[in-house]
């Protein structure tokens, strides 16, 4: 009967995620654009390579990544390469302040609640997830390092190259 | 009976503990500076190196020594 009650109470203590994984179909979450909290809809970029990043302020290689980010999307964008960053501070007002002081051209979703991070499995800070054309999540990059650059860009460049 | 459920209860709460686990996009407050083991490392260097100095006989902060029992 003892093993019975732990093995119950061990089964009802288990809370079973459902990750993400490579060629699955990106889902939606309920972050927010600007001060009019306009939701986020992934499925306006369906024929475009997003890459998803989830960053916050506290999180120095996210930030870090932003100026090559940057880079990378006002040179791709016209061959159909998007950013989506997705902010997970808790106050998303630290979020504002930064971009008011270091603007990036990509948008800036808000997720305060962390309800994204928590659909895609985040495993670490910054994560991008690489979509292409037909909304399947392709590559999952994990964490920032200069060295990841040349990577990153040949991702993208490999997804723009596909139909 | 009662004492199982009892003992189960406590065992639950005891699993519940060691379930939490802070997820990567919840390490804000964690990655504050005031949370750090040595949130001024300079002020930590200074004092440890003045503790050093003066407890050089001792061994310092670290344990050192050869082995032969003169620290």
């Amino acid at each position: 009967m003892r093993y019975i009650v732990i093995v119950v109470f061990l089964m009802v203590s288990y809370t079973p995620v459902k990750a993400i994984e490579i060629n699955e179909q990106a889902v939606s979450c309920p972050a927010t654009v600007g001060v009019e909290k306009i939701p986020l809809n992934l499925q306006q970029y369906k024929g475009k390579v997003v890459y998803l990043d989830f960053w916050a302020t506290w999180c120095p290689p996210c930030k870090k990544s932003m100026p090559f980010l940057n880079t990378l999307r006002n040179e791709l964008q016209g061959q159909g390469f998007e950013i989506i960053a997705i902010n997970v501070d808790e106050k998303s007002g630290e979020a504002s302040d930064f971009l008011k002081k270091y603007p990036v051209d990509y948008l800036t979703a808000m997720d305060p609640k962390g309800v994204c991070p928590q659909l895609y499995d985040v495993m670490a800070m910054p994560s991008a997830y690489f979509i292409g054309r037909k909304g399947k999540i392709r590559y999952i990059h994990l964490g920032f390092k200069e060295r990841d650059e040349a990577e990153i860009r040949q991702r993208v460049l490999e997804l723009l190259a596909e139909q | 009976m009662n004492n199982l459920l009892k003992y189960g209860v406590i065992f639950y709460i005891l699993i519940s503990c060691s379930a939490c686990s802070v997820a990567p996009w919840e390490r804000g407050n964690l990655a504050r500076r005031d949370m750090s083991i040595t949130p001024n490392p300079a002020r930590s260097s200074l004092r440890s190196h003045v503790f050093d100095s003066k407890e050089a006989s001792a061994g310092g902060a670290g344990a050192v020594g050869g082995g032969c029992g003169c620290n």
